[in-house]
């Protein structure tokens, strides 16, 4: 047997490594992601004050703390048992709509553009979001526009980019300014175009990809997403559908408060990710996938025009249920557009001016869950407290938690189908981090590597011994 | 007077690394009313590019982890597209330059400003030698707003 690594997986937020196990022929007998860092956050928060969780939980992320601010807060409501005002509710989504834009940019532009655009088998040295600037300056351009923008929002609303302290129990802590408003709503015409030139590239560009879509982790599954009551796609609210492989609905609008009798957690051997698994099925074959894709298999509909009529293309062109993690891409880019068509709807509300922005409560439940679809699906906050409010316990379930079974799974497919043991060339290697990127996992963004890229490959022989390694410049 | 953008970067929670943050965050103070930019952030990434293509004179300012602490040292930076591996979070001030250049046409004339740290360890406030040379970088700062005025 020898043993293949990719330590790092790269272009994701976090780390993680891959291993590859190969058989006596150099074909591949097994494969296993392995989630190398660990942060804590259940632990420690233990004994804090329940209010400062927003602040406190949203360092779990530079990339998404926006989702982590809304969950918590959420949490934080239910713990004070209040129902917060109807423009502190417009409020949230709005910022939220400017996160999923902000990231979904990141994760398409930045983070795969450079497989889609510049090829799976290019030079590593160029396949990286500068090199993707040298050579389609135009798709670089959109993509840091259309990210601003995004970023723009959050700025505008909570007035920090990165870990803003605006969301806060019970509402947010001011209210939305005409000139913010109005800055906003000037700039969405632009973004909406971007998107949809970039929509219009994509799709023109899918045949290149027939072997990736074929086999970028198409095996049956689950999925699972936020939808309303009339079952349309849902972001910062509503409850959690099932649906099987077959797009029949198993459960349906799950309330946050009852996630533990749909959604339970394995622990995996070598990784520190948690594996959630859809409760009534059982582990492991209760496996379902979160995110965009997931939003858009489990949804009616978008519910705004643009959105809308891409969901219905997209889902004449691959079927009513998409199984291809390779079309991530494609529903991260529909669910840009929904996002920008729901922010501008919500700023046309007169109500989203109101100054009646936060309810004040102390504790008045000890248990509290928060729910939302981060940009990578369901994110949920689970917190315990005591009569004076201090934490006795958490649970938090991230998106790329419940994707860890898929993922997995997804890894092995592409490893089977591409890579061979014999004749180990780099992008074979780089297609198995691609379908680890299509998902946008984020293991986590607390450090980052500086300098080089950490790509590292080693291949042992049969009794562990190292025959070759790989490690990149 | 062409306008003049300064980005201050570093990690404010791990004490010295947070140099640019705190030095960024006292120029806009200082230079309030000026024809200034002041972008504060974690870290260096390729939106910068658009910005930097639309001032004259772009002055970045970091911590370093080599020399004496509280050493200040300033360098003009000219555009340099990366060499090869270059990770979306090790985005480089040339590398910026480089970019606007690329896709903006333009880039500014540019300087680098660090301040050699003591302490990059947890905590949110600088080591006395290296909070020090706060209003000795503010300064040059403004001498040389006044210069492009």
């Amino acid at each position: 047997m020898r043993k293949i690594m990719i330590d790092a997986v790269t272009r994701i937020e976090g780390h993680a490594k891959v291993s590859i196990q190969l058989d006596d022929d150099g074909k591949v007998a097994d494969t296993q992601l392995h989630v190398t860092q660990i942060r804590g956050f259940e632990k420690f928060t233990e004994g804090r004050p329940y209010y400062e969780m927003p602040s406190i939980t949203a360092r779990i992320c530079g990339i998404c703390p926006i989702s982590h601010l809304l969950a918590a807060s959420k949490a934080c409501d239910a713990i004070m048992s209040v129902r917060i005002p109807d423009t502190a509710v417009l409020l949230r989504e709005i910022l939220h709509c400017g996160q999923v834009v902000q990231s979904h940019a990141l994760s398409f532009f930045h983070l795969s553009a450079p497989d889609l655009l510049l090829g799976m088998d290019s030079d590593p040295a160029q396949r990286n979001v500068l090199g993707l600037l040298e050579k389609f300056p135009d798709i670089a351009r959109d993509g840091i526009a259309l990210r601003k923008f995004g970023q723009q929002v959050i700025e505008g609303l909570a007035k920090e980019r990165i870990h803003p302290s605006w969301v806060v129990p019970g509402g947010v802590n001011t209210p939305l300014e005409p000139a913010v408003r109005d800055k906003i709503l000037s700039g969405l015409p632009d973004a909406k175009a971007t998107v949809r030139r970039t929509l219009k590239f994509f799709k023109g560009n899918l045949d290149q990809f027939k072997e990736e879509i074929e086999h970028f982790g198409n095996a049956p599954s689950m999925y699972a997403g936020l939808v309303d009551a009339a079952g349309k796609l849902q972001l910062y609210d509503g409850g959690i559908r099932f649906k099987d492989a077959d797009g029949k609905i198993v459960a349906d609008h799950i309330a946050s408060r009852d996630y533990r009798n749909f959604i339970g957690e394995a622990a995996l051997a070598n990784s520190y990710l948690k594996a959630p698994y859809f409760k009534p099925v059982g582990f492991p074959d209760g496996v379902y996938r979160v995110g965009p894709l997931a939003r858009l298999n489990v949804a009616r509909s978008c519910g705004t025009s643009m959105a809308d009529a891409e969901f219905t293309e997209f889902h004449q062109r691959l079927g009513k249920i998409v199984p291809g993690s390779f079309h991530f891409h494609y529903a991260r880019l529909i669910e840009a557009l929904y996002g920008l068509e729901r922010m501008e709807a919500l700023l046309n509300d007169p109500a989203v001016l109101g100054r009646q922005i936060r309810a004040h409560a102390g504790v008045n439940c000890q248990e509290g869950v928060g729910m939302i679809e981060a940009p990578r699906g369901i994110l949920i906050h689970h917190y315990k407290v005591n009569e004076e409010g201090a934490i006795t316990w958490a649970n938090l379930i991230v998106a790329t938690g419940h994707n860890n079974l898929a993922i997995n799974r997804s890894i092995h497919q592409v490893a089977q189908h591409f890579v061979d043991g014999n004749h180990l060339q780099e992008g074979m290697l780089n297609r198995v981090s691609a379908v680890v990127r299509a998902y946008d996992p984020c293991f986590s963004c607390s450090t980052h590597a500086s300098g080089q890229i950490a790509m590292h490959i080693q291949l042992f022989g049969p009794q562990g011994s190292l025959l070759d390694e790989l490690k990149s410049a | 007077m062409g306008k003049v953008l300064i980005i201050g970067y570093g990690n404010p929670l791990r004490s010295d690394d947070g140099f640019g943050w705190h030095a960024s965050r006292l120029i806009a103070r200082e230079l309030a009313g000026h024809d200034v930019e002041v972008i504060t952030c974690h870290q260096l990434t390729p939106e910068l590019a658009e910005p930097l293509s639309q001032c004259s004179q772009a002055v970045f300012i970091d911590a370093d982890a080599q020399g004496e602490p509280g050493e200040i040292h300033w360098r003009e930076i000219q555009a340099q597209a990366p060499s090869s591996s270059a990770l979306t979070h090790t985005c480089s001030p040339a590398g910026l330059l480089a970019g606007a250049a690329r896709l903006y046409g333009r880039c500014p004339q540019a300087v680098l400003i660090t301040v050699s740290g003591k302490s990059f360890d947890f905590g949110d406030s600088l080591s006395p030698v290296v909070s020090a040379a706060l209003p000795k970088v503010a300064d040059r700062v403004r001498q040389l707003v006044s210069a492009e005025g």
